[in-house]
Protein backbone atom coordinates (compact mmCIF):
# COMPACT_ATOMS: atom_id res chain seq x y z
CA UNK A 1 0.00 0.00 0.00
CA UNK A 2 1.49 3.34 -0.96
CA UNK A 3 1.76 5.83 1.87
CA UNK A 4 -0.52 8.82 1.49
CA UNK A 5 0.53 12.25 2.68
CA UNK A 6 -2.25 14.77 3.13
CA UNK A 7 -0.71 18.21 2.56
CA UNK A 8 -3.95 19.98 1.70
CA UNK A 9 -4.30 23.43 3.18
CA UNK A 10 -0.63 23.63 4.11
CA UNK A 11 1.51 26.59 3.11
CA UNK A 12 4.75 26.40 1.18
CA UNK A 13 7.25 24.87 1.91
CA UNK A 14 5.40 22.40 4.17
CA UNK A 15 4.06 20.06 1.42
CA UNK A 16 7.44 19.54 -0.25
CA UNK A 17 9.16 18.97 3.09
CA UNK A 18 6.58 16.32 4.02
CA UNK A 19 6.88 14.71 0.59
CA UNK A 20 10.65 14.60 0.81
CA UNK A 21 10.60 12.94 4.22
CA UNK A 22 8.05 10.36 3.07
CA UNK A 23 9.81 9.43 -0.17
CA UNK A 24 13.06 8.96 1.70
CA UNK A 25 11.36 6.34 3.83
CA UNK A 26 9.09 4.75 1.23
CA UNK A 27 9.42 3.46 -2.31
CA UNK A 28 6.13 4.90 -3.36
CA UNK A 29 3.96 7.69 -1.97
CA UNK A 30 0.86 9.65 -2.80
CA UNK A 31 0.65 13.32 -1.87
CA UNK A 32 -2.56 15.32 -1.76
CA UNK A 33 -2.11 19.03 -2.32
CA UNK A 34 -4.37 21.94 -3.19
CA UNK A 35 -2.10 24.51 -4.84
CA UNK A 36 0.10 24.85 -7.91
CA UNK A 37 3.19 25.88 -6.01
CA UNK A 38 3.17 22.65 -4.03
CA UNK A 39 2.80 20.67 -7.28
CA UNK A 40 5.74 22.54 -8.81
CA UNK A 41 7.93 22.08 -5.73
CA UNK A 42 7.19 18.36 -5.60
CA UNK A 43 7.86 18.04 -9.32
CA UNK A 44 11.34 19.49 -8.71
CA UNK A 45 11.80 17.19 -5.74
CA UNK A 46 10.97 14.23 -7.98
CA UNK A 47 13.65 15.21 -10.48
CA UNK A 48 16.28 15.56 -7.79
CA UNK A 49 15.31 12.38 -6.00
CA UNK A 50 15.11 10.31 -9.21
CA UNK A 51 11.42 9.60 -8.79
CA UNK A 52 8.65 8.94 -11.24
CA UNK A 53 6.11 11.76 -11.01
CA UNK A 54 2.50 11.88 -12.05
CA UNK A 55 -0.27 14.21 -11.07
CA UNK A 56 -4.02 13.79 -11.39
CA UNK A 57 -6.75 16.24 -10.51
CA UNK A 58 -9.03 14.51 -8.07
CA UNK A 59 -11.75 16.98 -7.35
CA UNK A 60 -12.13 20.76 -7.17
CA UNK A 61 -8.51 21.89 -6.99
CA UNK A 62 -7.22 18.89 -5.11
CA UNK A 63 -4.24 17.29 -6.87
CA UNK A 64 -3.16 13.74 -6.31
CA UNK A 65 0.58 13.34 -6.85
CA UNK A 66 2.15 9.92 -7.16
CA UNK A 67 5.88 9.58 -6.53
CA UNK A 68 7.69 6.34 -7.21
CA UNK A 69 11.39 5.89 -6.58
CA UNK A 70 13.05 4.70 -9.75
CA UNK A 71 16.68 4.76 -8.68
CA UNK A 72 18.89 4.97 -5.67
CA UNK A 73 19.02 8.42 -4.15
CA UNK A 74 22.31 9.87 -5.27
CA UNK A 75 23.43 12.47 -2.76
CA UNK A 76 26.21 13.65 -5.05
CA UNK A 77 23.67 14.73 -7.63
CA UNK A 78 21.86 16.85 -5.13
CA UNK A 79 19.65 13.97 -4.09
CA UNK A 80 18.97 15.80 -0.88
CA UNK A 81 16.01 17.42 -2.55
CA UNK A 82 15.38 21.13 -2.79
CA UNK A 83 17.63 23.09 -0.48
CA UNK A 84 16.13 25.33 2.15
CA UNK A 85 17.20 28.28 0.02
CA UNK A 86 15.38 27.01 -3.06
CA UNK A 87 12.26 26.44 -1.05
CA UNK A 88 12.42 29.91 0.37
CA UNK A 89 12.83 31.32 -3.11
CA UNK A 90 9.91 29.48 -4.64
CA UNK A 91 7.79 30.30 -1.62
CA UNK A 92 8.80 33.94 -1.76
CA UNK A 93 7.62 34.24 -5.33
CA UNK A 94 4.23 32.88 -4.52
CA UNK A 95 3.99 34.90 -1.33
CA UNK A 96 4.58 38.07 -3.32
CA UNK A 97 1.66 37.28 -5.56
CA UNK A 98 -0.67 36.55 -2.73
CA UNK A 99 0.11 39.17 -0.18
CA UNK A 100 0.46 42.41 -2.06
CA UNK A 101 3.19 44.78 -3.17
CA UNK A 102 6.85 44.49 -2.30
CA UNK A 103 7.98 47.83 -0.93
CA UNK A 104 11.62 48.75 -0.32
CA UNK A 105 12.26 51.46 2.24
CA UNK A 106 15.50 53.40 1.98
CA UNK A 107 15.46 55.32 5.24
CA UNK A 108 19.18 55.99 5.29
CA UNK A 109 21.92 56.52 2.74
CA UNK A 110 23.87 53.79 4.54
CA UNK A 111 23.06 50.14 5.10
CA UNK A 112 23.20 49.02 8.71
CA UNK A 113 24.81 50.68 11.67
CA UNK A 114 28.36 50.61 12.87
CA UNK A 115 30.56 52.04 10.17
CA UNK A 116 29.46 54.63 7.65
CA UNK A 117 32.18 53.88 5.10
CA UNK A 118 31.10 50.25 5.06
CA UNK A 119 27.44 51.28 5.22
CA UNK A 120 27.97 53.34 2.08
CA UNK A 121 29.43 50.39 0.17
CA UNK A 122 26.64 48.13 1.37
CA UNK A 123 23.78 50.43 0.37
CA UNK A 124 25.31 50.82 -3.08
CA UNK A 125 25.53 47.07 -3.47
CA UNK A 126 22.01 46.67 -2.16
CA UNK A 127 20.41 49.18 -4.52
CA UNK A 128 22.31 47.74 -7.49
CA UNK A 129 21.13 44.27 -6.55
CA UNK A 130 17.49 45.40 -6.44
CA UNK A 131 17.65 45.49 -10.24
CA UNK A 132 18.17 41.74 -10.28
CA UNK A 133 15.29 40.88 -7.96
CA UNK A 134 12.55 38.82 -9.51
CA UNK A 135 9.97 40.09 -9.28
CA UNK A 136 11.16 43.67 -9.00
CA UNK A 137 9.92 45.71 -6.05
CA UNK A 138 6.68 47.55 -6.73
CA UNK A 139 7.72 50.66 -4.88
CA UNK A 140 10.88 52.17 -3.41
CA UNK A 141 10.40 54.79 -0.72
CA UNK A 142 13.20 57.18 0.22
CA UNK A 143 13.04 59.24 3.38
CA UNK A 144 15.36 60.87 5.89
CA UNK A 145 18.93 60.61 4.54
CA UNK A 146 17.69 57.95 2.10
CA UNK A 147 16.66 60.84 -0.16
CA UNK A 148 20.35 61.56 -0.73
CA UNK A 149 20.38 58.41 -2.85
CA UNK A 150 18.25 60.00 -5.58
CA UNK A 151 20.21 63.20 -6.10
CA UNK A 152 22.50 64.04 -9.00
CA UNK A 153 25.84 62.98 -7.51
CA UNK A 154 24.51 59.79 -5.89
CA UNK A 155 26.49 56.65 -6.68
CA UNK A 156 23.24 54.69 -7.11
CA UNK A 157 21.39 57.25 -9.19
CA UNK A 158 21.74 55.18 -12.37
CA UNK A 159 20.39 52.10 -10.61
CA UNK A 160 17.39 53.97 -9.25
CA UNK A 161 16.73 55.55 -12.65
CA UNK A 162 16.85 52.09 -14.23
CA UNK A 163 14.40 50.79 -11.60
CA UNK A 164 12.06 53.66 -12.44
CA UNK A 165 12.40 52.86 -16.12
CA UNK A 166 11.54 49.23 -15.36
CA UNK A 167 8.30 50.35 -13.77
CA UNK A 168 9.22 50.67 -10.11
CA UNK A 169 7.50 53.60 -8.44
CA UNK A 170 10.02 55.68 -6.48
CA UNK A 171 8.59 57.91 -3.79
CA UNK A 172 10.87 60.62 -2.47
CA UNK A 173 9.96 62.32 0.80
CA UNK A 174 9.33 66.00 0.06
CA UNK A 175 9.86 67.13 3.65
CA UNK A 176 13.25 65.42 3.63
CA UNK A 177 14.59 66.94 0.40
CA UNK A 178 13.38 70.27 1.69
CA UNK A 179 15.16 69.77 5.01
CA UNK A 180 18.44 68.82 3.29
CA UNK A 181 17.87 71.62 0.73
CA UNK A 182 18.40 69.27 -2.20
CA UNK A 183 15.01 69.70 -3.86
CA UNK A 184 16.60 70.97 -7.07
CA UNK A 185 18.95 67.99 -7.30
CA UNK A 186 16.43 65.13 -7.20
CA UNK A 187 17.06 63.12 -10.38
CA UNK A 188 15.01 59.94 -9.90
CA UNK A 189 11.51 59.17 -8.73
CA UNK A 190 8.99 61.78 -7.77
CA UNK A 191 8.49 63.98 -4.74
CA UNK A 192 5.87 62.55 -2.48
CA UNK A 193 4.27 63.23 0.87
CA UNK A 194 3.68 61.42 4.13
CA UNK A 195 0.13 60.42 3.12
CA UNK A 196 1.38 58.44 0.14
CA UNK A 197 4.36 57.10 2.05
CA UNK A 198 2.30 55.92 5.02
CA UNK A 199 -0.41 54.44 2.78
CA UNK A 200 2.11 52.60 0.60
CA UNK A 201 3.87 51.17 3.63
CA UNK A 202 0.58 50.18 5.24
CA UNK A 203 -0.57 48.47 2.04
CA UNK A 204 2.66 46.55 1.46
CA UNK A 205 2.68 42.78 1.35
CA UNK A 206 6.31 42.83 2.34
CA UNK A 207 8.44 45.73 3.48
CA UNK A 208 12.15 45.48 2.84
CA UNK A 209 14.38 47.78 4.84
CA UNK A 210 18.13 47.37 4.38
CA UNK B 1 20.52 51.74 -27.51
CA UNK B 2 23.75 49.87 -28.07
CA UNK B 3 24.73 47.09 -25.73
CA UNK B 4 27.41 48.31 -23.33
CA UNK B 5 30.14 45.79 -22.49
CA UNK B 6 31.52 45.89 -18.99
CA UNK B 7 34.51 44.46 -17.23
CA UNK B 8 35.12 44.15 -13.50
CA UNK B 9 38.26 44.57 -11.43
CA UNK B 10 38.40 42.18 -8.49
CA UNK B 11 40.44 43.12 -5.43
CA UNK B 12 41.87 41.19 -2.49
CA UNK B 13 39.68 43.06 0.00
CA UNK B 14 37.03 45.74 0.38
CA UNK B 15 39.63 48.32 1.39
CA UNK B 16 41.52 47.77 -1.87
CA UNK B 17 38.31 48.28 -3.83
CA UNK B 18 37.62 51.48 -1.92
CA UNK B 19 41.14 52.77 -2.52
CA UNK B 20 40.82 52.01 -6.22
CA UNK B 21 37.53 53.86 -6.30
CA UNK B 22 39.08 56.97 -4.77
CA UNK B 23 41.84 56.91 -7.37
CA UNK B 24 39.36 56.52 -10.24
CA UNK B 25 37.18 59.28 -8.86
CA UNK B 26 40.17 61.62 -8.71
CA UNK B 27 41.15 60.64 -12.26
CA UNK B 28 37.56 61.24 -13.42
CA UNK B 29 37.17 57.77 -14.91
CA UNK B 30 33.56 56.57 -14.96
CA UNK B 31 33.19 53.49 -12.79
CA UNK B 32 30.80 51.80 -10.45
CA UNK B 33 31.26 49.82 -7.27
CA UNK B 34 29.00 46.77 -7.53
CA UNK B 35 28.57 43.48 -5.68
CA UNK B 36 30.76 40.75 -7.15
CA UNK B 37 28.49 38.84 -9.57
CA UNK B 38 27.26 35.54 -8.17
CA UNK B 39 29.02 33.42 -10.79
CA UNK B 40 32.41 34.88 -9.90
CA UNK B 41 33.70 33.74 -6.56
CA UNK B 42 35.51 36.25 -4.42
CA UNK B 43 36.01 36.78 -0.70
CA UNK B 44 35.70 40.51 -1.13
CA UNK B 45 32.04 41.16 -1.87
CA UNK B 46 32.47 44.24 -4.02
CA UNK B 47 34.26 44.96 -7.27
CA UNK B 48 34.76 47.91 -9.58
CA UNK B 49 32.85 47.84 -12.84
CA UNK B 50 33.95 49.92 -15.82
CA UNK B 51 33.15 49.91 -19.50
CA UNK B 52 35.40 47.67 -21.55
CA UNK B 53 37.15 50.52 -23.35
CA UNK B 54 38.43 51.99 -20.05
CA UNK B 55 40.49 48.97 -19.03
CA UNK B 56 43.86 50.41 -20.01
CA UNK B 57 43.13 53.78 -18.44
CA UNK B 58 42.14 52.12 -15.21
CA UNK B 59 45.16 49.82 -15.15
CA UNK B 60 47.43 52.78 -15.74
CA UNK B 61 45.89 54.71 -12.86
CA UNK B 62 45.94 51.82 -10.40
CA UNK B 63 49.37 50.46 -11.25
CA UNK B 64 51.76 50.89 -8.34
CA UNK B 65 49.03 52.34 -6.13
CA UNK B 66 46.66 49.50 -5.50
CA UNK B 67 46.90 45.89 -6.54
CA UNK B 68 44.07 43.89 -8.01
CA UNK B 69 43.38 40.17 -8.30
CA UNK B 70 41.71 39.77 -11.66
CA UNK B 71 40.05 41.60 -14.49
CA UNK B 72 37.05 39.78 -15.92
CA UNK B 73 34.56 40.41 -18.66
CA UNK B 74 31.09 40.71 -17.24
Amino acid sequence: MPVTIDARGLACPQPVIMAKKAIEENEQITVLVDNDMAVENIRRLAVKMACGFSVTEKEEGIRNIALVRTGAIDETKGGGGPSAQENELSCAVVAGKETGPLVVVLSDNHMGRGDDVLGDILIRSFVHTLLQLKPLPDTVICYNSGVKLVVKDSAVLDDLQQLAKDGVDILVCGTCVNYFEIGDQVAAGHISNMYDIAETMAGAGRLLRP
Amino acid sequence: MEEQRYIVFLFPSVSYALKAEKILKAAVIAHKLIPVPRHISSDCGVCVRITEDKQQDVERELLGKVEWDKVLLL
